[in-house]
């Protein structure tokens, strides 16, 4: 990886931002938006969504399965509420359905594993957007780094 | 291979089991995306450094495929033997 070519100036605790970490995770991309970095945060909400609905696309609905596939939607969870509701989504369309009637609807080997890890990984990398909300960085190169995000 | 039957996001790309391997490009992509997002201090040479950072994951991934076979091919029987 390239190093950063900066470094960060803060030598005192960063501070703590609650609202900004709920909000990563109400909706990815939105904790940084409301820190003010704008443009960050949309290229984070493209990125955590090109992830969920590239994910949902391979592996179709059943990719997200918290009764089948629970240790798997831990890391999934991490979404936000789309996890939840594409699993909402699967249990009332899907899983409700006669075992026939299911086989064309479930993903099976390689396509059912890859769309399941394209969400889980989407969902871990939104803990770290979500960590880096929850503590925002302040770099020395401003106001490219954060406050002139805009 | 029947599209017309398909549908998006409800249904998986079963069809796609033979080219899976190719889904390593957006998923480097996508991961490359999020992870420069936070971490590059400045924006203006963002999508030069996600396209450096898809390229040494799908590379990296690559090389670590060789290693695997070579070993398998080629450590393995010598070891067993």
């Amino acid at each position: 990886m390239t190093p950063p070519e900066t470094k960060p100036v803060a030598q005192s605790p960063r501070s703590c931002n609650p609202t900004a970490a709920v909000l990563a995770w109400a909706f990815p991309g939105l904790g940084h938006v409301y820190l003010g970095q704008r443009q960050r945060g949309l290229l984070i909400m493209f990125g955590i969504l090109f992830l969920f609905l590239v994910g949902l696309l391979v592996g179709g609905l059943d990719a997200v399965d918290l009764k089948h596939d629970k240790i798997w939607f831990v890391g999934q969870a991490f979404n936000g509420p789309i996890a939840f509701i594409a699993d909402f989504l699967n249990q009332a369309i899907i899983q409700g359905k006669p075992e026939e009637a299911k086989l064309h609807l479930i993903g099976l080997g390689h396509v059912n594993a890859l769309g399941t890890l394209f969400i889980t990984l989407g969902g871990l990398m939104n803990l770290i957007v979500i960590l880096d909300a929850l503590y925002p960085t302040e770099w020395d190169d401003q106001p490219t780094r954060r406050k002139g995000d805009r | 291979m029947n599209f017309l039957a398909w549908i998006p996001f409800l249904e998986p790309i079963n069809w796609f089991h033979t080219w899976w391997y190719v889904l390593l490009i957006p998923l480097a992509f996508g991961l490359s995306v999020v992870y420069k997002a936070i971490r590059v201090p400045n924006l203006r040479n963002y999508w030069w450094q996600v396209g450096l950072m898809t390229s040494q994951i799908v590379l990296g991934v690559i090389a670590l495929g060789i290693v695997v076979i070579l070993f398998v091919q080629f450590a393995i029987p010598v070891l067993t033997n």
